[in-house]
């Protein structure tokens, strides 16, 4: 695997069976150093396993999986001081303050910077003088996100990580992660909704029930998402634009809609590039273009599928997450 | 930054308030129990209530020697109260130390950490072992301050065997409990191993003292290992080392499949 040495994490054709059901049926991830990787997908398509996979919590079944150059596995400890996790589902009942438990996950990871702890909990918002079990949800979500944070490792795994976050800490946590791509330091997280990934991430892989179905850019998934465009022209040109608009690729759905006296209006859905129909309407006489900015999350949710409910038991997360308290 | 054995201090750190508790039981059963000996058991007149009562109850609950000092210890703390407060510390402790820790999900993060799965499960052992050992002590010291006042009449070798012996038998407790959940981690199998072989080795050590036919079900009882050759009045009893070697197989058994397996699965 020569060329994938200068990639943070590597698998191919991972694979991750509990007893009959497979949560993962042969991922190919490439994630390359210095990148922000996201992952997304509904409950229970196999994104907290791929990731516990990554830390040695999980052994696969079949495949390769490379983290750092290493195999986790073989890697252990000295591996793992090099990596920050945040769990998808974080329990945190000791009822030991802050500053104590991080000084606990200090002594058992990478080095840590004098006040680094100090600087996170600041930053984001947190009394390191409670016990950490009286924590609100949120809070104790900032306690993980320290923990991953603070030995500035190099590569962060994070499952989840701006659930139970307010807004504006979800803003702080995204430029920690610009400052962590800007540092070197490789960042691979999850969520179920794009919204959350499409900010940080320039890489997406999208799964479902242990496959992956998508992998894109957000740039790339923007440029073929479907946009809904209205066209306002001059009575005159009614027919002209009719003809354009019949007659573009990648348009459908034109149906003629109301408007003022003198203009005719009509909108289309459109499934190509923008480029290429703006060209073909700029020689009509065109008095109003509207182009809805397109809704990515309804494109991921295509790639979900209808039939998530009825399969969602053959996939990893829903029997692991939250079967057992 | 002090890191040599960071998980052994942190479970230490995390279970000083309930090692205190414990350490507070044990001591109120000892204080209560002890002095009453030379008013009600010296006497003869426990003797005299012992014998009045069914000799198969009697048998049962280990009070044929109860007149004597040594027995009367024996009988009431180690043998029953001591030993039921100590089992239920050690299957408690056994239990958090992996399997309730894995089913609340802090095992996970833990691990995700610069540690093995080995050292893991090594440290919070010694963690357990450590606690339960100065339960033992405490018990030690306690019958060694009351021994005079109390008229007890405890040789100071025999108490130290029977303390060894008690800390085997409830280690084991605990060693069956840290196993299981090494083993499955699962928090009801590794709190049924532990109270489970208790239960079982007070059982068998039970139905034993009721005649020599059935003697030989004393073979099979970790209590009886433990207690069967009155130690506090004989000294070392040669089976003691089984307690500790059972001990150990079953935690090396935890051990090698612990790091192994899948965790939180």
């Amino acid at each position: 695997m020569d060329t994938t040495t200068d990639a943070a994490v590597t698998t191919r054709g991972l694979v991750k069976r509990y007893g009959t059901n497979t949560a993962l049926h042969g991922i190919d991830l490439d994630i390359p150093r210095g990148s922000v990787f996201g992952m997304i997908g509904p409950n229970g398509a196999g994104k907290t396993t791929t990731m516990r996979l990554l830390l040695d919590i999980l052994r696969p079944s079949a495949g390769e999986l490379r983290v750092l150059g290493e195999t986790p596995r073989l890697g252990g400890a000295a591996l793992r001081r090099r990596i920050g996790y945040l769990p998808g589902e974080l329990h945190l009942a000791t009822r030991v303050k802050g500053r104590e438990l991080l000084a606990h996950y200090a002594e058992i990871s990478g080095p840590v910077r004098p006040g680094a702890v100090d600087a996170l909990a600041d930053r984001l918002g947190v009394d390191l003088g409670r016990p950490v079990r009286s924590l609100s949800k949120g809070n104790k979500q900032k306690i993980g996100l320290i923990q991953a944070f603070m030995h500035e490792p190099e590569l962060l795994v994070l499952d989840e990580p701006t659930s139970g976050l307010d807004p504006l800490v979800q803003q702080e946590f995204h430029a920690m992660l610009h400052e962590a791509k800007a540092n070197g330091q490789t960042v691979f997280l999850s969520s179920h909704v794009l919204s959350e990934v499409q900010q940080t991430a320039h890489e997406i892989a999208i799964l479902k029930q242990g496959r992956i179905v998508e992998r894109s850019t957000v740039a790339a998934l923007r440029e073929d998402a479907v946009r809904h465009v209205r066209l306002v022209v001059a009575e005159a040109d009614a027919a002209a634009a009719r003809a354009t608009l019949d007659a573009l690729p990648g348009v459908s759905g034109v149906a003629p809609a109301g408007d003022g006296p003198g203009t005719v209006a009509f909108s289309a859905t459109l499934d190509a590039h923008v480029d290429a129909f703006v060209k073909a309407v700029a020689r009509l006489d065109v008095v109003d273009l509207t182009v809805e900015e397109p809704d990515l999350e309804e494109m991921v949710l295509a790639y979900y599928g209808t039939d998530l409910t009825a399969d969602a038991d053959d996939a990893e997360g829903t029997t692991r997450k939250g079967a057992r308290r | 930054m002090n890191t040599v054995l960071p998980l052994f201090r942190r479970s230490l750190a995390d279970g000083w308030r309930g090692l205190l508790g414990w350490t507070g039981g044990l001591l109120v059963a000892l204080f209560l129990y002890l002095p009453l000996y030379p008013s009600f058991g010296g006497n003869g007149q426990l003797q005299e209530i012992v014998d009045m009562m069914p000799p198969e109850l009697v048998q049962s609950l280990g009070y044929d020697q109860i007149g004597s000092g040594p027995g009367y210890v024996q009988a009431t703390f180690y043998g029953l109260i001591g030993f039921v407060l100590a089992t239920i510390a050690a299957v408690g402790w056994g239990t958090g130390a992996i399997a309730n820790d894995e089913e609340n999900g802090q095992l996970e993060l833990t691990l995700a950490h610069g540690v093995t799965r080995g050292q893991l499960y090594a440290e919070r052992t010694a963690a357990v072992l450590v606690k339960l050992a100065w339960l033992a002590l405490v018990s030690v010291v306690v019958v060694m301050v009351l021994n005079e006042p109390s008229e007890l009449g405890i040789e100071f070798g025999d108490l130290v065997a029977t303390a060894v012996a008690y800390f085997g038998l409830v280690a084991l407790s605990a060693a069956a409990a840290i196993a299981v959940g090494g083993l499955t981690g699962r928090r009801t199998w590794s709190l049924g191993a532990g109270a489970g072989i208790a239960v079982y080795g007070y059982a068998m050590n039970a139905l034993g003292n009721q005649g020599e036919d059935v003697r030989w079900l004393h073979d099979w009882s970790p209590y009886s290992w433990a207690y069967a050759d009155a130690p506090l009045e004989n000294g070392w009893s040669e089976l003691t080392w089984l307690l500790f070697a059972v001990s150990a197989v079953l935690l090396v058994l935890g051990w090698l499949v612990f790091r192994r397996r899948d965790v939180a699965v």
